[in-house]
C-alpha cells in the first residue's frame, strides 16, 4: 500500500467512513461490572477499551495508562489499527457490538459524520482542561452544524522548517531572516551540490502542508482566514496566488522531478544529510531523531517579504485528533472520567515526554531543546493550517485539491493563479462565508 | 476459464439427446446445489444488494436518512469533484484494459506460442512468468515504486549506469508516463496467467490443420492468422473478460503506486480509488449513499459489458462450429 | 527445400538440430535462437523485481539510499529476525494458514458439487442459478465490506477466524462453479451412461469417475484462489479485532507503516511473505499445467 505517514495528521485519511445505520440489531449493553473501591484496594476493575490510530505509540500509551488504572480501579485495554484503515474499523467499531468505549477520532471536517450520525457522546462543559486550550484546537473537537463538544484534543501539530545544523555551519550560513536571506540560503547550499529542500511531491496530501509552510505569512495567516470566513476575501485574493507562488520559486530547490519523489523518500533525504532542509510537521521530531539520533537539528519559521500580509513569520497548526466516547458505549461514566483525565497536566506532560507530542493541555514543560523551540515559535506567532482546518467540511475538500493543484503547479500545467482558482472553485461547491 | 468444450474437435464431440431436467433427478441435484448456493446467498449476495440499496438513501454519516431515489447518481454526474473525475477516471480503466490485452495478447501470446512446443525449462519458464502473480499486488506496487524512484530507485540507476541517462525520468511523477508505468506492472504481475490458459489453448489445436496449411504453402504468420487465431476465440474470450473485470475493478496497484487520489494531479485515478475516497476519506456526511450509487454503476457497467462481449463471443464460436 | 522439410514434428518434441547446412535451416536455428533469448528476457523481466526485493532485505537504508544499484557485500541477515519476531509473523502465518485452506477447501467442495449438475442440467432454474453465480464474478467485493461486517456481527462471527472462512469460501465460489463447470462440461457423458447402466447412484458417479477426471481443474481453482485468499488484508482488517486474529497481510501492513522507511526490514517481511505462495506454487504447477494441457486435447 502506497505508504502513508502514520501519523497521518489528519491530513488526508481523515474521512469518516459513513456507516450504515442498517445495523443488525442494536448492541447489548455489556454488563456492566460493578467497580471497586477507589480508597482501599480495588476488587473488580471496570475495562475500557481505548482505540487509537497510531501503533507505533502502543507501548508508551500502556505505560501512560498504568498510572491511571491503579488510581481509578480501571484497567485499559489499549489497542491502535493502521492509520489508513482506521476509520472503516472505528465506524465498525462505534456502530456494531462490543465496540470500544473511548476512542480516537479526526479532527475538524473529517469528524462530522460521526457526530452527525450519533456515535459520539457530547461532552459539553464537562470537561474542564478543554477551557484552557487554544481555541483553534478545540474547534477540532466540535460538531460544525451544532457547535457542540465531542471529544479532547490530543495533540496539537505545528508546521516550520527543520534545517541541519551542521550542513548550514558547513555551509556557512545562518536561519535566514528575510525572504531574501532564504532564497540566498537555498542557492549557495545548492551551489556546493547538496540539495536545499528535502520535498517529495509524489504524495499529494504533504503538498497544502508545504504550502502553508511557506506560503501562511505571505497570504496573512489567521487574518486571511478570518478574512474568507466572513466573505471579504477568497482564495483568488493576489497575496493568496503569490503564496503558491512561493512554491512553484522554490522548486528548483527542491529535487528534481519532485513529483515523482515520495514523502518518505524525503525523509530518507533528511535523515541521510542527503538534504539541508526539510519542511514538516512537528509530528517528525521523534521519527527523525530516533532514524538518525547524530542528527544535529533545529527550525525556524519561513521568513516573509515586505510585501508580505503578515510581516511576522508564524507557525501554523491544527489539532491532529481527539478523545471521545462510544455514544453506544455502556461505561459512560468510567470513559468520561478518562476523558477528563485526558485534558489534565498530568496527561499533557505524559504526551510530552513519553509521546514527543505537542499537548494542547495548558502549562507542560518540555525538556526536549527542539521541542521547546518548535513551541515557544508557535505561541509567539500561531496561525491556523486554514485548508485543514476549515475546507474540509464538504466535498471537494480545500486540501484536496490543494495538493492536485501543487502537483499541476509544479509539473507546469497550472501556474500559481490557476491553482487558487481550483481551490475557490471546488470549495465554494459548498462552502458559505458565514458573514 | 477453460472453455476447452468448443476448442477440441467440434464435429467429433457426440451430443447425446438430453433429456429436459437434471440427469441426476431433483433431490440430488438439490443437495448438490444447497451448500453452495446458501454460503453464498448468505455472504455475498445479501450484503451486496444491501450494499447496492444503500445507494438509493440520503446518509447522514452512519445514519440512514430518507430514501433519495436515484439523486446519488444524479449527484455523480453533476457536482464536483465527482463530474470532473469520474470521466476521467474511466478513461482511465479502459486504458488499463486496452493496455492490458495489447499487452497480453501480444507478448503473452508469443510467449505461450513459443513455449508450448518446448520441452527445455518449459517448467521453469511457466514458474518464473508466474511468480509476479503470486505476490500481493500491495506489494508490487510498493515494490515497484520503490524501484522507480527518481532519486533512490534502481531503474533509473540503471539507465544512467549503462548510459541511457535521458531515458531516465521520474516515471511515477509525470502525467505522461504514470498511467503506463500502472499499465505496464499490471499487465507484468498478470502475464502468467494468460500464458498458462492460450499455452492450454494451443496444445488443444489438432496438429493436422497446421499442418495441412503449411503443406498448402501457407506461411508461419499465415498459418498462425487463419487457424490458430480463430481457434484460440474462446480461450482469447475468457482471458479478455476476465481483464476486463480486473481493469476496471483495478484497486490495489493504483492505489499502492498513486495514492487514493491517483497521484499525480490525478493521472492515475481509477473508479475504484474514487469509490475508495468518497466512501472512506471524505468528510461528507452521505459519502455512503454517493460512493454505493458509484459502485453500483460500475456493477451495471461491467455486467452489461461481460454479457455482451459473451454473446459476441459465443456466437463467433457457434459460427466455427 | 520444400516446406515439407521445414515442417515441424508433433509437439511436445524438441526439433532436432540438424546438420544439414544451407539458408533454410539456418534461418530456423537463428529463429529459435532468437525465440529462446526472448523468452529468458521476458523471464528476466518478470523476475528481477523480486530479486531486488530479495537482495534488498539484505542490505541497510543507508546504503540502498546512496546506492540504488549495488549488491549486499556484508549481507544483513538481521532484517529477517526483526522482522519475525517484532513483527509476530510466527502468529500471522499461521492464522493465514488456516483461514486460507480453510475457506479454500469449503469453497472447493461446495463448488464442485454445484458445478457438476450446473454442467448437466438443462433446466432453468439451474441456468439461472449459474447465472447467479457467475455475475458474482463482477462485484465489487469492497463495496459489501459493511454489511458482512453487520451480519457477522449478528452472528457473533466478528473477531472469529470461521466468520473470516466463511466471507472468503463464498467469495471464492463464482470463480470455482466457472472453471469447474466448463471442465465438468467438456467430459464425455457416455462414462455417466455407462456407469448408470452399471447400477450406479448419483453420488458413486460423482465421487468416483467424475472427481478423478478434473482433478486438474481441481488444482486451477485451488491456486487462484488460494493465492488472493492468502494476499488479501482489507477484509481480515475490518473483520479481525485482536492482534492475535491477524492475517499475514494484516501485520505486513501495520508493519509498513511502522517500517516504511526501514526498507530492508520491510523486504524481509514481504520476502517471508511471499514464500509459501511460491512453494504452492511450484508443487501445484504440473498438475495445473497437465491439467489445463490434458482438459483442451480431449
Amino acid at each position: 500500500m502506497k505508504v502513508r505517514p502514520r501519523h497521518l495528521i489528519a491530513a488526508l485519511a481523515l474521512a469518516m467512513l459513513p456507516l450504515t445505520a442498517c445495523a443488525p440489531g442494536s448492541s447489548s449493553p455489556a454488563a456492566d461490572k460493578a467497580a471497586g473501591t477507589n480508597a482501599s484496594g480495588c476488587t473488580s476493575p471496570e475495562t475500557l477499551k481505548v482505540w487509537s490510530w497510531r501503533p507505533e505509540d502502543v507501548a508508551a500509551y500502556k505505560k501512560i495508562f498504568t498510572s491511571y488504572e491503579e488510581k481509578n480501579c480501571v484497567k485499559v485495554d489499549f489497542q491502535a489499527f493502521k492509520n489508513t484503515e482506521y476509520n472503516q474499523i472505528l465506524s465498525t467499531g462505534l456502530t456494531g457490538s462490543n465496540g470500544p468505549d473511548v476512542v480516537q477520532a479526526r479532527a475538524y471536517g473529517a469528524l462530522q459524520p460521526l457526530i452527525v450520525g450519533g456515535n459520539l457522546t457530547d461532552i459539553t462543559g464537562k470537561v474542564e482542561g478543554l477551557d484552557g486550550m487554544d481555541k483553534t484546537i478545540v474547534t477540532g473537537a466540535q460538531g460544525k452544524a451544532d457547535g457542540k463538544t465531542y471529544g479532547v484534543p490530543f495533540a496539537t501539530q505545528t508546521m516550520q522548517v527543520f534545517y541541519n545544523k551542521k550542513i548550514f555551519k558547513d555551509e556557512g550560513v545562518e536561519v535566514p531572516t528575510s525572504w531574501d536571506d532564504f532564497i540566498k540560503v537555498n542557492e549557495k547550499i545548492q551551489g556546493s551540490g547538496m540539495t536545499p529542500l528535502a520535498v517529495g511531491a509524489k504524495d499529494a496530501w504533504m503538498m497544502p502542508f508545504i504550502h502553508d509552510i511557506f506560503g501562511s505569512a505571505e497570504y496573512g495567516g489567521k487574518d486571511f482566514r478570518d478574512g474568507v470566513q466572513t466573505g471579504k476575501k477568497t482564495f483568488t485574493d493576489a497575496k493568496y496566488v503569490s503564496s503558491i507562488q512561493n512554491l512553484k520559486d522554490l522548486q528548483g530547490f527542491m529535487p528534481k522531478d519532485v513529483v515523482g519523489a515520495s514523502y518518505t523518500d524525503a525523509q530518507v533525504l533528511f535523515t541521510n544529510e542527503q538534504a539541508a532542509m526539510f519542511p514538516g510537521g512537528s509530528f517528525e521530531l521523534g521519527f527523525f531523531q530516533k532514524q538518525n539520533p547524530e542528527l544535529d537539528l533545529g527550525v525556524f519559521q519561513v521568513p516573509v517579504r515586505s510585501t508580505s500580509a503578515s510581516q511576522q513569520p508564524v507557525s501554523a497548526a491544527y489539532a491532529d485528533g481527539n478523545w471521545a466516547i462510544n455514544a453506544k458505549s455502556p461505561k459512560q461514566e468510567a470513559s468520561l472520567k478518562l476523558l477528563q483525565w485526558m485534558a489534565s497536566k498530568e496527561f499533557g506532560q505524559h504526551v510530552v515526554d513519553d509521546l514527543k507530542q505537542f499537548s494542547p493541555v495548558a502549562g507542560v514543560t518540555f525538556n526536549d531543546p527542539v521541542m521547546k523551540e518548535i513551541w515557544d515559535l508557535y505561541q509567539k506567532s500561531p496561525a491556523p493550517y486554514t485548508l485543514l482546518v476549515d475546507f474540509r467540511y464538504g466535498t471537494p475538500s480545500g486540501t484536496d485539491l490543494m495538493g492536485s493543484g501543487v502537483q499541476e503547479l509544479f509539473l507546469g500545467s497550472k501556474d500559481a493563479a490557476g491553482v487558487a482558482q481550483k481551490v475557490q472553485d471546488g470549495v465554494s461547491q459548498w462552502f458559505k462565508p458565514t458573514s | 476459464m477453460v472453455q476447452a468444450d468448443q476448442l477440441s474437435r467440434p464435429k467429433l464431440r457426440k451430443r447425446s439427446p438430453r433429456r429436459a431436467g437434471t440427469a441426476l433427478g431433483w433431490p440430488a441435484t438439490v443437495i448438490f446445489l444447497a451448500p453452495a448456493v446458501i454460503i453464498f446467498a448468505v455472504f455475498v449476495l445479501l450484503p451486496m444488494i444491501t450494499a447496492f440499496s444503500y445507494s438509493f438513501f440520503d446518509w447522514q454519516g452512519t445514519a440512514r436518512g430518507a430514501f433519495s431515489g436515484i439523486e446519488n447518481f444524479f449527484t455523480l454526474f453533476t457536482a464536483e469533484p465527482f463530474k470532473s473525475d469520474l470521466p476521467r477516471a474511466l478513461m482511465h480503466n479502459l486504458l488499463l484494459f486496452a493496455g492490458a490485452m495489447v499487452f497480453q495478447n501480444t507478448v503473452g501470446l508469443a510467449i505461450a506460442s513459443f513455449l508450448y512446443k518446448r520441452k527445455r525449462f518449459k517448467k521453469l519458464f511457466q514458474t518464473l512468468y508466474t511468480l509476479p502473480y503470486l505476490v500481493s499486488p500491495l506489494v508490487i506496487g510498493y515494490l515497484w515504486t520503490l524501484l522507480l524512484s527518481p532519486l533512490f530507485g534502481p531503474v533509473n540507476a540503471l539507465l544512467k549506469a549503462i548510459g541511457l541517462g535521458e531515458l531516465a525520468q521520474p516515471w511515477l511523477g509525470q502525467p505522461s508516463t504514470a498511467l503506463w508505468v500502472i499499465v505496464l506492472v499490471t499487465a507484468w504481475q498478470w502475464l502468467g496467467f494468460p500464458i498458462l490458459l492460450y499455452g492450454a489453448a494451443l496444445g488443444g489445436i489438432p496438429e493436422e490443420l497446421t499442418e495441412a496449411a503449411s503443406l498448402d504453402g501457407a506461411t508461419a504468420w499465415q498459418r498462425f492468422r487463419s487457424i490458430t487465431l480463430p481457434l484460440l476465440t474462446s480461450a482469447i474470450g475468457t482471458v479478455s473478460i476476465l481483464t476486463f473485470i480486473g481493469s476496471m475493478e483495478a484497486l490495489a496497484l493504483p492505489y499502492a503506486m498513486g495514492g487514493s487520489t491517483g497521484s499525480p494531479a490525478g493521472a492515475t485515478d481509477v473508479l475504484s480509488l474514487m469509490f475508495y475516497r468518497t466512501a472512506f476519506e471524505s468528510g461528507a456526511s452521505n459519502a455512503i449513499g454517493v460512493s454505493s450509487a458509484l459502485a453500483t454503476m460500475m456493477f451495471i457497467f461491467i455486467f452489461g459489458v461481460a454479457l455482451a462481449f459473451t454473446s459476441i463471443i459465443r456466437r463467433r464460436e457457434r459460427k466455427l462450429s | 527445400m520444400s516446406l515439407l522439410t521445414e515442417k515441424k514434428p508433433a509437439a511436445g518434441v524438441p526439433v532436432p538440430q540438424s546438420k544439414r547446412p544451407g539458408p533454410a535451416r539456418r534461418k530456423g536455428a537463428a529463429g529459435r535462437f532468437a525465440v529462446s533469448g526472448f523468452l529468458w528476457v521476458y523471464a528476466v523481466i518478470a523476475v528481477a523485481p523480486l530479486l531486488v526485493m530479495v537482495v534488498s532485505s539484505l542490505r541497510t537504508t543507508r546504503e540502498m539510499a546512496r546506492n540504488p544499484l549495488a549488491l549486499p557485500l556484508n549481507p544483513n541477515f538481521a532484517s529477517y529476525s526483526k522482522a519475525w519476531v517484532e513483527a509476530s509473523f510466527g502468529t500471522f502465518f499461521v492464522n493465514s494458514l488456516l483461514v486460507t485452506v480453510g475457506s479454500v477447501l469449503i469453497s472447493t467442495i461446495v463448488s464442485l458439487m454445484a458445478a457438476y449438475v450446473l454442467a448437466r442440467s438443462k433446466s432453468r432454474v439451474t441456468g439461472i442459478i449459474e447465472a447467479v453465480f457467475l455475475s458474482g464474478l463482477m462485484l465489487p467485493v469492497y463495496l459489501a465490506i459493511l454489511p458482512v461486517f453487520y451480519l457477522l456481527d449478528s452472528m457473533g462471527l466478528v473477531d472469529n477466524k470461521f466468520g473470516l472462512i466463511m466471507v472468503y469460501a463464498a467469495l471464492s465460489i463464482p470463480f470455482s462453479v466457472f472453471v469447474l463447470t466448463s471442465f465438468f462440461r467438456q467430459l464425455p457423458l457416455e462414462l455417466e451412461e455407462a456407469a448408470r447402466i452399471d447400477g450406479a447412484g448419483s453420488f458413486t458417479m460423482f465421487w468416483h469417475i467424475m472427481l478423478p477426471l478434473v482433478k486438474p481443474a481441481i488444482a486451477t481453482v485451488v491456486v487462484f484462489r488460494f493465492v488472493p485468499i492468502w494476499n488479501d488484508f482489507f477484509y481480515p482488517l475490518i473483520l479481525m479485532r485482536s492482534k492475535e486474529n491477524y492475517t499475514l497481510p494484516v501485520g505486513l501492513t501495520t508493519f509498513f507503516g511502522e517500517y516504511q522507511t526501514d526498507w530492508p526490514t520491510l523486504f524481509a517481511g514481504l520476502v517471508i511473505a511471499t514464500i509459501p505462495l511460491v512453494v504452492l506454487f511450484l508443487v501445484a504447477t504440473k498438475q495445473i499445467v497437465a491439467g489445463l494441457t490434458a482438459g483442451m486435447s480431449k
